[in-house]
């Protein structure tokens, strides 16, 4: 582990003053939201900032709010805990509270931002399929202005998105929907501290409680250079009744959508296998809970 | 004999506070005044000439007092070998070898200079694989192996390449036991390499004084007696021009005895000009350039009767010991010896051998070889008993260890709790009863199992102790015993207190420093409480004894007359009189007076394994027994092992503090899960350690940890004092064979290479799954 070299660092209180800041500093400036990657990246990866912009007292990116028509926004500073505590997401979207409680652990959740994990683009990045699932999109603000970008379009590569240097990821939006109900599922060899093998999201509106999907999103983490829709296994659960039969099909599909890589953790072909399972699963989950009101599910108590 | 007051009671630890506190000062906290700090230069070749080094650019980088290489501390040490330099001399031998360090005034300049070293490698043929590595023809890794002095008990193979010992056991005979049996079943199981994970990394803080020579060293070292002969030896410096301080370790597993980051801190502290100097390894670093525990291939072959009576076994060992001999020898040893397992065999044949490879160097791990060896032993034993339609428990009641049994190493056991701890460990997990287990559902199966271990201690080795006592009645322990975290200072203090009729709280321990700490064998091999605690008991009784003389004066009476009561000295019969402990030396002493008790203990009977037949009629001072039994559910769609339960039953001859013996069974038990579940040095074809950080090495959390039931047996051992053996090292021994026999029992099939990762069992179920059921799967290759 290496000490950094000696860095400025900027406190803005404003959205504006952050990126004027950028804008007058130039080039080689790191944006610092709860630091759980950039500090790493930072000691131990060799990244040299010249200087950083330090978000945290940008109050008005720390909240969570609905707005009339029913839409969400969650404040790129918004902490994970956060998340995974706030009654309003809990209520609305337990499986996205889920997500981001999969984070490391509490010390890392109190510190690691929702902004951070998707502006940082790892394939693994454990909130951003459960949000993709949700058609979020990502609210991002310039020197010349703001813009939206739906999640799906934002990831480009690993650690790589849309966003220019000097641009500030400053709301994730979750529009309106009715009646969704999802699943998240962290495939990992251990229960906690460890990053996700394989990850997958599924968010699935039904007609009636017959089980019919009107609506089926399916998104993969870690097994694609980016986090991933799997809109061929989508497709198949499409108007269809949820049976154990068509799970597994959309499995098999989810599993062919992938391109995972061997790593030191595993390999290709176990991740493959796992998606295929887990896609199951995660559909399985949500219609096992069809009948009940939406809550929060221990994770003991869920199939994974 | 009177009750016991503080011995077996659960007193709370002496550290304990300082080290929750954060008080507590570790070797890698040191700070020294005017020290300055090394970097080291690693290999980046697992075998490999050093063509060139050039070390210029990093002597002339402002703020770095001096760069050594090889040439420059052209020294060598070893335990049982002498065959490592104290940095790389004209040759690497494996990826993480030092090759050179630089001293400078901060460590940030350090690690530039170390950038700036140039070097240039000759590849030579290099070896990942134990049996490679000794087969015919294979390149030498130690060319000048047959002249490297050794240890008397080393027992090379002079015709095989690079083996570094061979240890061979012979009973009875083997062909003939297997022809005399009803089945004969041969597997080969597989360990890997795995780390220490120590949660201290390993550093070490030394100073040269210019004016006498004398090295003293600061460091956490779990035998500062043995560091301080090895490198009296190695420099050619007599005892006493060398000192080491022992500051609290936290966590050593086996991986900070020996010299490890010692050699690179001494060989910059001579080119200082007396300024201290202090090498601290980051993570990756203590992974790759300290030692791993063993990888070992197993494979055993053993006779049986119908009725299930073993007749012979045979078991070939290869340990890779890596780029060079540290304890190999004596894990080769002493792990090969019990690997036929606990049990009565009349034909027995051992061959271990230690192998030279182009890896990380191996040495101890805490179990000292039996985890390895139990892996495959005990995996075998039930899948004996499963092919004779034996229960595995029958199977074992009927060939295991009890009272009077002559071992296949030709000794006489007494004091067996083993029967005790297999019958409590089994019923615990409720063995032959149905499960209620809460993970029962489609697709998952539960299944049980069990294992059983013996483990012999290092023998004969010595303890020597002080106490001494001084006018305000505060005890004092010197003893050589490291402060490893396994509460020595509390068992010490316990016994301390125990004989001389003090309170607790009245006992210290000194801090560790050669210069002035009797001499002990080591913290190793489950010995302290056992040796230790013989040597401070009877440094306790003879301080005791000389009060004694002092009270039979002051109070008129004679020495069994009197009775030794919280810190006082009483009458036992005739008119009431009573002195406390303190006044007594202040009116003998004076107020600087102190009262001193010498205790030293030898297991005297020991003796060395005779290196022909590997017998020995007391080849260990005691043995620990254990069984363990898991229950485990396995999911068949994703290969994932959840351990329900384990239950744990311990051999401990009489335990000094209880908590602290299920602190030592449930430490162990989150290790053995560890390596049975997750634990594995994954090396690449460059010899290259792929994943030497805790993301991708993966320990337990605590939410990983199942539910533990820890059994204290107590079967004990007349010379333990109070009857006590050791426990150290045995919790995580029989830990992944038990849970590799659950599994085997959930899924009908057995796997026969640590760890059971999720992947390794998904892909062993798809493969039973294609197989058509008759045919099993079996290890022998
Ligand atoms: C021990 C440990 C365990 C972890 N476990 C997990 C895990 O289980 N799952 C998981 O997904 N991740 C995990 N992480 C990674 C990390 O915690 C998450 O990705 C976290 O959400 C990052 O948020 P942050 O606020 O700390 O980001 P930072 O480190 O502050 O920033 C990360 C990157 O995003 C940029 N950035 C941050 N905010 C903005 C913004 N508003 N606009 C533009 N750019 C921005 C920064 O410049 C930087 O490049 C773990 C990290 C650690 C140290």
């Amino acid at each position: 582990m290496k000490r950094p070299e000696p860095f400025e660092i900027y406190r803005p209180t404003s959205i504006r003053e952050a990126l004027q800041i950028r804008q007058t500093k130039g080039a080689g400036g790191y944006f610092q939201a709860g630091g759980t990657d950039l500090v790493i990246a930072v000691k131990e990866k060799g990244l040299v900032p010249k200087y950083v912009v330090d978000l945290k007292k940008i109050s008005p990116l720390r909240v969570i709010r609905e707005e009339s028509d029913g839409s969400l926004r969650i404040g790129a500073l918004v902490t994970m805990r956060e998340l995974e505590t706030s009654t309003l997401i809990r209520n609305r979207y337990p499986f996205l509270a889920q997500s981001a409680a999969e984070v490391g652990s509490v010390q890392i959740r109190n510190r690691a931002t929702v902004g951070g994990n998707v502006a940082n683009a790892t394939p693994s990045a454990d909130v951003a399929p459960a949000l993709l699932v949700l058609d979020a999109e990502a609210r991002i603000s310039g020197l010349h202005g703001e813009r939206s970008v739906p999640l799906a379009e934002f990831f480009v590569g690993p650690s790589k998105t849309v966003m220019m240097q000097s641009e500030l990821l400053t709301e994730i939006v979750i529009p309106a929907t009715h009646g969704v109900r999802g699943e998240y599922i962290k495939f990992s060899p251990r229960e906690m501290m460890d990053l996700a093998y394989v990850g997958v999201a599924v968010a699935l509106v039904f007609e009636s409680n017959d089980k019919t999907c009107s609506r089926a999103r399916i998104a993969l983490g870690a097994v694609s250079p980016t986090p991933i829709r799997a809109r061929k296994a989508e497709a198949i659960l499409h108007n269809r009744v949820l049976t154990e039969e068509l799970a597994e099909l959309a499995g098999n599909e989810a599993a062919t959508e992938c391109s995972p890589i061997s790593d030191v953790r595993s390999s290709a072909e176990y991740r493959r296998e796992m998606v295929r399972v887990n896609t199951k699963r995660a559909l399985l989950n949500v219609a096992a809970h069809i009948t009940e009101p939406l809550r929060w599910i221990e994770r003991r108590d869920r199939k994974y | 004999m009177e009750a016991l007051e503080v011995v077996g009671k659960s007193v709370a630890r002496v550290d304990g506070k300082d080290k929750v506190t954060g008080r507590a000062t570790y070797g890698y906290d040191l700070v020294l005044p005017n020290m300055v700090y090394g970097k080291v230069l690693f290999s980046t070749r697992p075998h490999a000439k050093i063509h060139l080094l050039n070390v210029e650019k990093a002597r002339n980088h402002p703020g770095v007092l001096c760069v050594v290489t090889g040439e420059d501390a052209p020294w060598t040490w070893g335990e049982a070998v002498k065959d490592t330099p104290f940095l790389a001399n004209g040759k690497v031998r494996y990826v993480g070898e030092p090759i050179a360090a630089v001293a400078a005034l901060d460590e940030d300049t350090a690690q530039a200079a170390v950038g700036l070293i140039e070097v240039e490698y000759e590849d030579l043929p290099a070896y990942l694989d134990a049996e490679e590595a000794c087969a015919p023809g294979a390149f030498p890794i130690h060319e000048d192996y047959p002249n490297y002095r050794k240890e008397q008990f080393v027992n090379p193979h002079t015709s095989w390449p690079n083996i570094c010992e061979h240890f061979k056991l012979r009973t009875g005979n083997v062909t003939q036991g297997f022809k005399e049996s009803d089945l004969v079943l041969e597997e080969r199981y597989r360990v890997p390499k795995i780390g220490h994970a120590a949660m201290e990394p390993h550093s070490a803080h030394a100073q040269v004084d210019p004016a006498s020579g004398r090295v003293t060293v600061w460091v956490a070292n779990d035998a500062p007696f043995r560091a301080l002969h090895i490198l009296s030896e190695a420099l050619g410096l007599p005892q006493e021009q060398i000192r080491l301080i022992n500051p609290f370790q936290g966590g050593g597993f086996g991986s900070k005895g020996g010299l490890k980051v010692e050699p690179i801190a001494i060989a910059l502290a001579y080119r200082t000009n007396g300024r201290p100097v202090r090498v601290k390894f980051n993570r990756p670093e203590t992974f790759s350039s300290t030692i791993t525990r063993h990888g070992a291939t197993v494979t055993i072959k053993s006779g049986v009767r119908n009725d299930g009576t073993l007749m012979a076994r045979q078991v070939t060992i290869y340990w890779g010991a890596g780029a060079y001999a540290e304890k190999s020898p004596t894990v080769c040893i002493r792990g090969s010896l019990p690997s036929p397992g606990p049990y009565r065999i009349p034909h027995v044949q051992v061959d271990g051998y230690a192998v030279y490879t182009n890896e990380a160097v191996a040495g101890a791990f805490r179990g000292y070889g039996i985890p390895q060896t139990a892996w495959a032993c005990e995996q075998h034993t039930d899948e004996l008993a499963k092919r004779l339609g034996i229960d595995p428990l029958e199977f074992r009641l009927k060939n295991i260890f009890v009272d009077g049994d002559l071992t296949y190493w030709g000794e006489k056991l007494q004091n067996v709790g083993l029967k005790e701890t297999l019958l409590k460990a089994t019923e615990g997990i409720g063995w032959g009863k149905a499960s209620n287990g809460s993970f029962k559902r489609k697709g998952v199966k539960i299944g049980r199992g069990f294992a059983c271990i013996l483990k012999p201690t290092r023998t004969p080795t010595t303890s020597t102790a002080l106490v001494t006592i001084d006018a305000s009645g505060v005890a004092t322990i010197m003893a050589g015993t490291v402060e490893i975290g396994q509460g020595c200072s509390t068992i010490l203090s316990q016994i301390a207190a125990e004989e001389l009729r003090i309170p607790f709280e009245m006992v210290r321990m000194h801090p560790l420093d050669t210069d002035v700490i009797p001499v002990d064998a080591s913290t190793t091999s489950s010995r302290s409480t056992y040796h230790m605690g013989n040597a401070v008991r009877l440094a306790a009784i003879d301080a005791r004894e000389k009060i004694a003389k002092m009270a039979a004066a002051a109070l008129g009476s004679s020495d069994d007359n009197l009775k030794f009561s919280n810190g006082n000295v009483l009458l036992k019969a005739g008119p009431p009189g009573v002195v406390s402990i303190a006044k007594l030396i202040l009116d003998n002493l004076g107020t600087e007076g102190k009262v001193c008790g010498k205790g030293s203990y030898t297991f005297e009977l020991g003796k060395d394994l005779n290196s022909n037949d590997g017998h020995s009629e007391h080849a260990s001072a005691f043995y620990m027994y254990a069984t363990q039994a898991a229950e485990v559910a396995v999911d068949e769609e994703t290969g994932r092992v959840r351990l329900m339960r384990v239950v744990a039953a311990h051999d401990v001859g009489k335990a000094i503090n209880p908590a602290s013996c299920v602190g030592q069974i449930e430490g162990g038990l989150v290790m053995g899960i560890g390596a049975a579940l997750h634990e594995e040095l994954i090396v690449d074809r460059k010899g290259k350690i792929r994943n030497p950080s805790f993301l991708d090495y993966h320990l337990l959390t605590s939410l990983d940890v199942p539910e533990m039931t820890c059994i204290i047996v107590e079967c004990p051992e007349p010379l333990g004092p109070y009857g006590a053996k050791g426990l150290g090292e045995p919790g995580l021994a029989p830990t992944p064979a038990a849970i590799g026999n659950a599994v085997a029992n959930a899924l009908g099939t057995r796997i026969y290479d640590l760890p059971l990762t999720i992947e390794r069992v998904y892909w062993a179920i798809q493969s039973m799954k294609k197989k058509s059921p008759q045919v099993q799967l079996t290890g022998a290759s």
